[in-house]
């Protein structure tokens, strides 16, 4: 049999140009659950991108529907993690020096080969060594599976950045606490607060578009002036939080330089 | 001062990844800086030599004048170690010829040290010859290698046979090479260069090349795991340089190759 040459993949394109200014990070948003808002984090951070016209490359891991591609269709890629050639599509695109932020919605049923993979090959010191800072998002939910996960991630991945995020739909009341300890030097936090109705039925509607709404802010028959203003409110929210890690993330490339 | 050592690297049959071994070895030794030399018993074309063309020389092991200069040589050479991939089939009667011409009487007087790795095959045949092969290993460290790289299964051994025949070989010692994804070996064989250099993304000449990097870390997760198991059979000792051959101890148990 014929052996082939098998160049690596690289992340899907945007028509934006990639910023200058140094490299991006990888956002891995991940929970060993289903249902915990891992799609509606990466859709978020994807637009929250797309609003200001940055690229950003997706990978989407997960095969339950509603899936990424439904929500921001042309900047994601689906990944199939069972195959080698999906692993080296997704990890060799994913240290590319090409100054694209990627957000990567870790689906639950490959939670852990995503990881095994990525402990294996050293993806994250690999990304490191090339400047390339690798954020987990976990999704924290009252599942004691989750806890073990979370505690398995911080001593597999000693010194990438790990951040608890919590969904107040799933995880209201739940503290951080021991179980959920920060594991980053970065001094952020995410949340997502829970949508009155009926906003959440608008937001998982397939091709919704949180970039749009901002943009537009369109007047829906339904949709009454302070659910709209609610809606606002909320992305805006969660695009300041993201700030806030982009900030600090600057605030760290800016120290080890001086380093 | 260092006494030379002598690894032959045989198997009973083609196909269950001889070669493979014998480039492990050479990239651990070359790890930690032992000076090695290598013989592609492959003649006329070679395989070995392919992936370590500076350090191989292609010979025919069944004739005098490559025997000469395999065995004459050991003690001059500036290695300290001497590999031998000897092709498939030729172990027993490399033996045989070592023993006449008075090599193993060296390890037996302790003037170098000799190891073999064994690569056993699935079939039972290979057991039959592990018992032939130990009679001429009395001085010798006996690796017994299971090779998984192919997916070999080692179905065909039941378990209270192999370990009938294991078990009356005092001194052997079991190595477990662990499996490698298809496409990462393939990538590799077609590279033409050593693992420690795919790994490191270099090219025959040195230059950087381009291969994926999950294939790379695949390599690297995987040769380390092969070198945990030759440290965890202590095969450095084979260049202690006090000059003594440390004996194996008694069927040393298999960890647990990931």
């Amino acid at each position: 049999m014929c052996a082939t040459t098998v160049a690596p993949r690289e992340a899907p394109r945007n028509s934006a140009p990639a910023r200058a200014g140094g490299p991006a990070p990888i956002y891995i948003v991940c929970s060993p659950s289903r249902q915990v808002g891992k799609t509606l984090v990466a859709r978020l951070i994807t637009e929250h991108h797309l609003a200001d016209a940055r690229p950003i490359a997706a990978f989407d891991l997960a095969d339950e529907a509603p899936q990424l591609a439904d929500y921001v269709p042309g900047h994601v890629a689906a990944v199939d993690l069972t195959d080698i050639r999906g692993q080296m599509a997704l990890f060799d695109g994913l240290i590319a020096n090409d100054a694209v932020p990627k957000v990567i919605d870790v689906g639950y049923r490959v939670f852990g080969l995503f990881f095994s993979i990525a402990h294996k090959i050293d993806l994250f010191g690999e990304a490191r060594r090339r400047g390339i800072e690798p954020v987990i998002l976990f999704m924290i939910d009252p599942d004691p599976k989750a806890e073990k996960a979370y505690s398995l991630l911080r001593r597999s991945f000693p010194g990438t950045s790990l951040l608890p995020a919590r969904n107040l739909i799933v995880a209201k009341g739940l503290r951080y606490g021991d179980a959920f300890p920060h594991a980053s030097t970065m001094a952020a936090s995410l949340e997502i607060s829970e949508l009155a109705p009926p906003l959440p039925s608008l937001v998982m509607r397939p091709g919704f578009s949180f970039a749009d709404f901002l943009e537009r802010a369109p007047a829906g028959k339904r949709l009454s002036p302070k659910a709209r203003a609610e809606l606002l409110t909320w992305i805006r929210r969660f695009r300041f939080q993201l700030r806030e890690i982009e900030l600090c993330l600057i605030y760290e490339q800016i120290l080890s330089g001086l380093r | 001062m260092a006494r030379p050592a002598v690894i032959l690297v045989g198997a009973d049959k083609g196909g269950v990844g001889k070669t493979t071994v014998s480039r492990t070895l050479l990239d651990y030794f070359a790890s930690r800086k032992v000076p090695t030399r290598a013989f592609d018993t492959e003649h006329p074309r070679g395989t070995l030599i392919r992936f370590h063309p500076d350090i191989t020389d292609v010979v025919d092991v069944t004739s005098v004048p490559d025997q000469m200069k395999i065995f004459d040589t050991i003690e001059s050479s500036a290695a300290q170690i001497t590999l031998i991939d000897i092709r498939a089939g030729l172990m027993l009667p490399t033996l045989r010829a070592l023993r006449d011409i008075g090599f193993l009487d060296m390890a037996k007087k302790d003037q170098l040290n000799f190891a073999v790795f064994h690569i056993l095959g699935p079939s039972i045949a290979s057991l039959d010859e592990i018992a032939e092969t130990s009679k001429f290993l009395v001085d010798a460290r006996y690796f017994l290698v299971k090779n998984f790289i192919n997916d070999t299964t080692f179905f065909d051994w039941d378990q209270r046979t192999y370990n009938s025949y294991f078990n009356r070989i005092k001194d052997a010692v079991e190595i477990k090479v662990p499996k490698l994804s298809e496409m990462a070996c393939e990538q590799v064989e077609l590279s033409s260069v050593p693992f420690a250099s795919f790994v490191a993304d270099r090219k025959a000449n040195g230059e950087a090349a381009s291969n994926s990097f999950v294939l790379r870390g695949y390599v690297r997760h995987w040769l380390n795991n092969v070198w945990s198991e030759y440290d965890r059979v202590r095969l450095m000792d084979l260049i202690d340089a006090r000059g003594s051959l440390t004996k194996p101890r008694q069927v040393i148990p298999v960890a647990e190759a990931s």
